[in-house]
């Protein structure tokens, strides 16, 4: 989060949105956004509604209990997926910047 | 790597963010690409 928080600047240059999903309750949200200074917007899933949606209709998550991104460009379709297979498998903005400069933009 | 489906139209989604907004992914249609991040947990 601290490492996407970094590069906020540079997804919104490039017109990009980033909205981070996770099972906790709104308040453990707010706290941790508040606690980090977070940019981005936080979703409070604690039911998984969309992670089970994405993991039934984009077929990316087998478990859905690792971290993992998705990219949709401007007509809504899914141009980028990764999904972890571990805590630390995380894609560098880097990579994720070049890829909306090339291929979304 | 996982198969992933590429180029299909992500699913819309609407959820509340923390301060209770709606939020949807069909809102950025036409505006904005969106990353969305899977968190696992903060903790």
């Amino acid at each position: 989060m601290a490492q996407l928080r970094q590069d906020y600047k540079k997804f919104v240059k490039l017109n990009t949105e980033i909205l981070v999903a996770g099972p906790e309750k709104a308040e453990a949200f707010k706290d941790y956004w508040e606690k980090e200074e977070l940019p981005f917007i936080g979703l409070p899933d604690p039911e998984h509604k969309v992670l089970k949606l994405y993991g039934q209709e984009v077929n990316i998550f087998k478990l859905g209990r690792m971290p993992a991104q998705v990219m949709i460009d401007k007509s809504g379709k899914v141009r980028f997926v990764h999904y972890g297979h571990s805590m630390m498998d995380i894609p560098e903005n880097k990579e994720l910047l070049e890829l909306i400069e090339k291929q979304m933009s | 790597m996982a198969r992933v489906e590429l180029n299909v139209k992500a699913p819309d989604f609407t959820l509340d963010d923390f301060n209770g907004k709606s939020v949807s992914l069909s809102d950025y249609k036409k505006k904005k690409n969106v990353m969305v991040v899977f968190n696992r947990g903060f903790f």
